[in-house]
């Protein structure tokens, strides 16, 4: 702190000193922390913001993790191995692996916490890429045998999300899931002051080792470019940033560093095909053509990020540019909307949530004038998130910005839009033969060149009916103190490496 | 005492036309808790886990039956239990109303201390440079957007000169005194920016009127030193606009300031409100916006109380 | 007539009239398009650029000009700022005076309501009523109206209780005159100093908050540009990009500055008894 100070001007000594700043602990071992956006709740089951699952994933764990390459690997279980019809899925467990009041972690915990899963009454929502299992063996403590009613590939990947964290079976009974966390994970829960802060200290007994701090105090700091203040200060050393606008000026402070990754989840302008006109396959495709992808992501995220076409992971991806009008073509557009009957244009709403993500309204912004050009008068609402999420589950826009969550596994990421029995096929309003066979014969094959192949075909018609244009994937952004070592970035946005993370003195 | 029971008795009906209007508008909004909790991923829901999620939130009754229970909760003390804090209403709202009540003091402080030697100074000085200068000072602050100010005063500390007081792991006063007002002192200086500002416009002009007065022109030409004319005669008068406004001003800020609350991290009952809004926690919106409303009406009760011992010659309740 | 010349020769009263009548200039065209881009036309070439001969005050992350946008958005934050005060002043001064006239029973019920939407947290209620309504020109504007209307029906009550009770409206009553017609001739005459006073600071605290339910994203909607949406759309670009904060932070500034000062001014002339103040 001291030799902070002798940097800074005089009146920066007085004001510090007026201020109280040279107060400020420098507890070695504990992880200050701070992010704009809060958990909601402490139960796992439940909980799908961002936050929540960022938070649960420290204190929880589930049977498996995916790793920065999106690989399967132990978490709870140390194996697993599906049978030959690929209707049974058996999972070794870790003896080591104690929950944080001390009980080992048995394959009762396991059993009882998937069938809380699939009770219609918890109301997890995680429940639906469950639905092929048929009943759980549990032949010893720790061994645990879920029988499927038909092959179910992507389950493994399912059981990697903390939706699906393994709880004790004695919290189920007592009913205090959600108003107690005990897990597995590397970190317990001290304290949680919802929207203002949450104190995490180490879990001795985790099976995965020590950890690499003592605790972490997380605090919520709602404005972005406050966090960033506090970085400067060095009050905070690791932060969770949203919006390019802030994350981008993290690499010019010579003692902070940004850590970013491409992540799965899509930016996407969502048509409604239940909608005049884009009942029109012509003008859905001409909307796609108008559209200068790169040019929406050098705007509203300052280039950040990469176009993408509807399949984000990467082992799957495939080169956008071979994709139904990747590359801007008016002419082919005016051509479409003329084909179609509606060579004047026609005029849209598209709704937008204010805030979510960041760059919502920029993207709306560009997108309103770039098809502009082709006589398509569109309307911008930006609406509270709520508001915004209801409209959208009724399916009530003709078009909606969106940023919508990727999965490790294509089908757990798409067969809610794309099949005929997906939940939000009236989300997605349309409905194609084509891409619901792709998706079950994807469900259903386990050789990984195999499913490339079916993907690769997927995206490419999908991308040609043009119900949804794909823009592009951002970064999920961390910044940090540069003395942080050991964290590592993965697509899906887990913050679980902060488990290894030191403080370098 | 006669009048103090008439205002009082308006309270309950005041309060009932305030839960109605939050009780009917939060749930006007479109989403729910449920919404709120899982956000797009709420499509996935059953039917069937919809109606347990609605019953654990408690809007699966009819919005009547709703109403009725939570007034009946009310008569018996009990504001109902937040989902989010998954505590009482009443517990969480206590537990950040210390820090809302402390930076209303602190900025009205502020306001007062800056604001009335400012307006005295400028009314004594009328139509000089100096009254100029004062008077500028304070348009400027009456017209400066809050987030602007707090903005540029973060920015300005944190990039110009390598320090801002702890953001976040708020400490509450009884705690550490030290810490807290570090944590403060910034943004009871941007309330009280524009706070200072109006004070120091209405007590000039209310010095200003009461200069002009008969009795202190009287008690100029028996002699009277102008030190003692402003202090001992025309300060007292003036000081009825300058108790109203602040009185009005300071129930504004109990009910919370959003805005500077979100941009220095302080865990008040503005920012409560607001994330309670929008997490759908309808418990806790209808249970503070009735506390904030409770409080407006007897920080009013009190301004009026303020005349009548500032001034004998007016009488309460004749209009 | 008289009010302009009054104004005119009042030190502050100058420079407000003047600060006020170059924004209505602005305004106006702003809102006929007379500005020297299309505030909404993107040159995404030009993006971030800071004030240059083309752009005079730079243009911001879509490549729009500034400059136009400060016009087109003074004219949107005006129009935000008139209709409101307008609503608030029609509502307050129909349920003041009704309430003042009509008396009684019908006094309790207007002036328990006012006091309802009084004590209602300002900044909420009008949030709740922009997100029930969905966020738009008309929405804000009906917003800060119902926030402000308990205000003016109080400034109408009060001074309308006391010239009812006065004589000459009893000498008006005697000689036969309609009560309409003693409500417009000498209530309202009599109303018209207190409420112009009070027209000019609610003009003011209008703008300031369309600026604040425009940060909370609930005001103009883009591509529109408000005072308020184009601060807030600054504030992380403040270190990019400090001219996207610095102009229109500045006009909204200076805009209510000119407010204030004019509201002073016509307090001055207005007030019989500040008229007499030592000059």
């Amino acid at each position: 702190m001291i030799g902070h100070l002798t940097r800074t001007l005089l009146s920066g000594i007085t004001l510090a000193a007026m201020l109280g700043v040279a107060t400020v602990s420098t507890q070695a071992a504990t992880l200050h922390m701070a992010w704009s956006q809060d958990a909601t709740g402490l139960d796992p089951h439940k909980q799908t913001a961002f936050s929540s699952l960022r938070l649960l994933e420290l204190i929880y764990e589930p049977l498996v993790r995916v790793d920065a390459s999106l690989q399967i690997i132990p978490a709870v279980a140390t194996s697993w191995e599906f049978s030959k019809d690929g209707k049974a899925l058996t999972f070794k467990l870790d003896p080591k692996a104690k929950f944080q009041d001390g009980t080992a972690v048995t394959s009762a915990d396991v059993k009882a916490s998937f069938e809380r899963i699939l009770d219609e009454k918890t109301g997890a929502a995680a429940r639906a890429n469950f639905l092929s299992i048929a009943s759980i063996d549990t032949p010893d403590p720790a061994t645990v045998v879920f029988h499927l009613s038909q092959p179910d590939a992507p389950i493994l990947t399912a059981m990697s999300d903390v939706n699906a964290a393994i709880v004790p079976a004695s919290e189920i009974k007592a009913g205090s899931i959600g108003t107690k966390a005990v897990g597995s994970g590397p970190f317990k829960l001290d304290k949680w002051d919802p929207n203002a802060k949450e104190v995490l200290s180490a879990n001795k007994d985790w099976a995965g080792g020590a950890t690499g701090v003592d605790g972490i105090e997380i605090s919520v700091l709602p404005d972005e470019a406050a966090i960033l203040a506090a970085m400067r200060t060095k009050q905070i050393d690791f932060a969770l940033l949203n919006d390019p606008l802030v994350a981008t000026l993290v690499p010019k402070e010579a003692s902070l560093q940004l850590n970013r990754v491409p992540v799965l989840a899509y930016h996407v302008l969502q048509l409604n095909p239940s909608r005049k006109p884009m009942t029109e396959l012509k003008v859905r495709q001409a909307i796609s053509c108008a559209i200068d992808r790169q040019e929406v992501l050098d705007t509203a995220s300052l280039g950040e990020g990469k176009v993408t076409g509807p399949l984000t992971i990467p082992a799957l991806a495939t080169d956008p540019s071979q994709l139904f009008c990747y590359k801007r073509d008016l002419d082919k557009a005016k051509k479409l909307m003329a084909e179609a009957g509606f060579a004047d244009g026609f005029s849209a709403t598209v709704i937008g949530a204010t805030g979510e993500p960041p760059t919502a309204a920029a993207e709306a912004q560009v997108i309103q004038s770039q098809l502009a050009e082709i006589g398509v008068k569109l309307d911008i609402k930006m609406m509270e998130l709520n508001v915004y999420v209801d409209a959208w589950l009724k399916g009530d826009f003709d078009m909606a910005i969106a940023l919508n969550g990727g999965r490790a596994d294509p089908y757990t990421m798409y067969n809610r839009y794309w099949t005929k029995a997906g939940n939000l096929q009236k989300v997605a309003n349309y409905i194609d033969d084509t891409l619901d066979s792709q998706m079950q014969q994807g469900r259903a094959e386990t050789d990984p060149a195999k499913r490339k192949v079916i993907f690769a075909e997927f995206e490419k018609h999908l991308a040609e009916m043009s119900p949804w244009i794909w823009l592009y994937t951002s970064y999920s952004y961390t910044a940090q103190q540069k003395n942080i070592a050991g964290f590592v970035p993965t697509p899906t946005g887990t913050l679980f490496s902060l488990s290894k993370v030191t403080i370098q003195q | 005492m006669n009048y103090l029971m008439r205002r009082l008795a308006t309270f309950p009906l005041v309060l009932l036309g305030v839960s109605i209007l939050v009780f009917v508008a939060i749930r006007m909004v479109p989403g729910d808790s449920i919404t709120a909790m899982l956000g797009t991923e709420a499509g996935l829901l059953t039917p069937a886990q919809r109606d347990s999620l609605a019953a654990y939130f408690g809007i699966d009754q009819p919005w009547f039956i709703q109403y009725w229970r939570w007034i009946g909760g009310i008569l018996h003390g009990n504001l109902g239990i937040s989902v989010t804090y998954g505590r009482p209403v009443l517990d969480v709202i206590l537990e950040r109303f210390p820090l809302t009540l402390e930076l209303a003091v602190l900025s009205m402080i502020i306001a007062l201390v800056v604001g009335m030697p400012a307006g005295i100074f400028a009314a004594t000085h009328n139509e000089k440079l100096s009254d100029l200068g004062v008077r500028i000072v304070a348009m400027i602050g009456q017209s400066t957007p809050s987030f602007v100010l707090g903005l540029l005063i973060i920015y300005t500390l944190s990039a110009g000169f390598g320090v801002l007081p702890a953001m976040g792991e708020f400490a509450p006063l009884w705690q550490d005194p030290l810490r807290n007002l570090s944590q403060m002192i910034l943004p009871a200086i941007t309330l009280g920016f524009a706070f200072a500002a109006s004070v120091t416009r209405i007590s000039r002009s209310a010095m200003l009127d009461v200069l002009s007065d008969d009795y202190v022109r009287t008690a100029r030409s028996k002699g009277a030193s102008a030190r003692s004319v402003i202090w001992r005669h025309a300060l007292p008068n003036a000081l009825i606009p300058v108790v109203t406004l602040s009185g009005i001003e300071f129930g504004y800020l109990l009910g919370g300031a959003v805005i500077v609350e979100q941009i220095y991290a302080l865990p008040g009952l503005g920012r409560m409100v607001l994330d309670a809004i929008q997490q759908r926690d309808y418990a806790l919106v209808q249970g503070s916006v009735l506390f904030i409303a409770f409080n407006f009406m007897i920080v009013n009760l009190l301004v009026d109380l303020a005349y009548v011992a500032l001034d004998p010659r007016i009488r309460l309740g004749e209009s | 007539m008289r009010i302009l010349r009054a104004i005119f020769s009042h030190g502050s009263g100058r420079i407000g009239g003047v600060i006020v009548g170059v924004y209505l200039l602005i305004a106006i065209l702003g809102m006929l398009g007379l500005t020297p881009h299309n505030p909404i036309t993107q040159y995404r070439v030009d993006r971030l650029h800071a004030p240059n001969g083309a752009y005079w005050m730079g243009t911001d992350l879509f490549g729009r000009d500034v400059a136009s946008r400060l016009m087109a958005g003074i004219g949107q934050s005006f129009t935000v700022a008139f209709f409101s005060v307008a609503f608030a002043t029609l509502a307050g001064t129909v349920l003041g005076l009704a309430a003042a006239w009509l008396g009684r029973r019908w006094d309790g019920v207007v002036m328990r309501i006012m006091d309802v939407l009084l004590a209602f947290p300002a900044i909420l209620l009008a949030l709740l009523i922009v997100t029930v309504a969905g966020p738009g020109t008309w929405t804000s504007i009906v917003a800060i109206g119902i926030v402000y209307t308990p205000i003016f029906t109080r400034v109408v009550r009060g001074p309308a209780l006391s010239l009812k009770a006065r004589e000459f409206v009893d000498a008006a009553r005697t000689f036969g005159s309609s009560s309409s017609y003693i409500v417009t001739r000498h209530l309202l005459l009599n109303l018209v100093a207190p409420l112009t006073v009070q027209v000019t600071l609610a003009l003011a605290w209008s703008l300031l908050t369309e600026a604040g339910l425009s940060f909370l994203g609930l005001g103009t909607q883009p591509p529109a540009a408000s005072l308020g949406l184009m601060l807030s759309d600054s504030r992380n670009l403040m270190e990019t990009a400090p001219w996207l904060m610095i102009f229109p932070g500045l006009a909204i500034m200076i805009s209510i500055l000119g407010f204030n000062l004019l509201g002073d001014a016509l307090r001055d002339i207005l007030d019989p008894k500040m008229r007499r103040a030592p000059a």
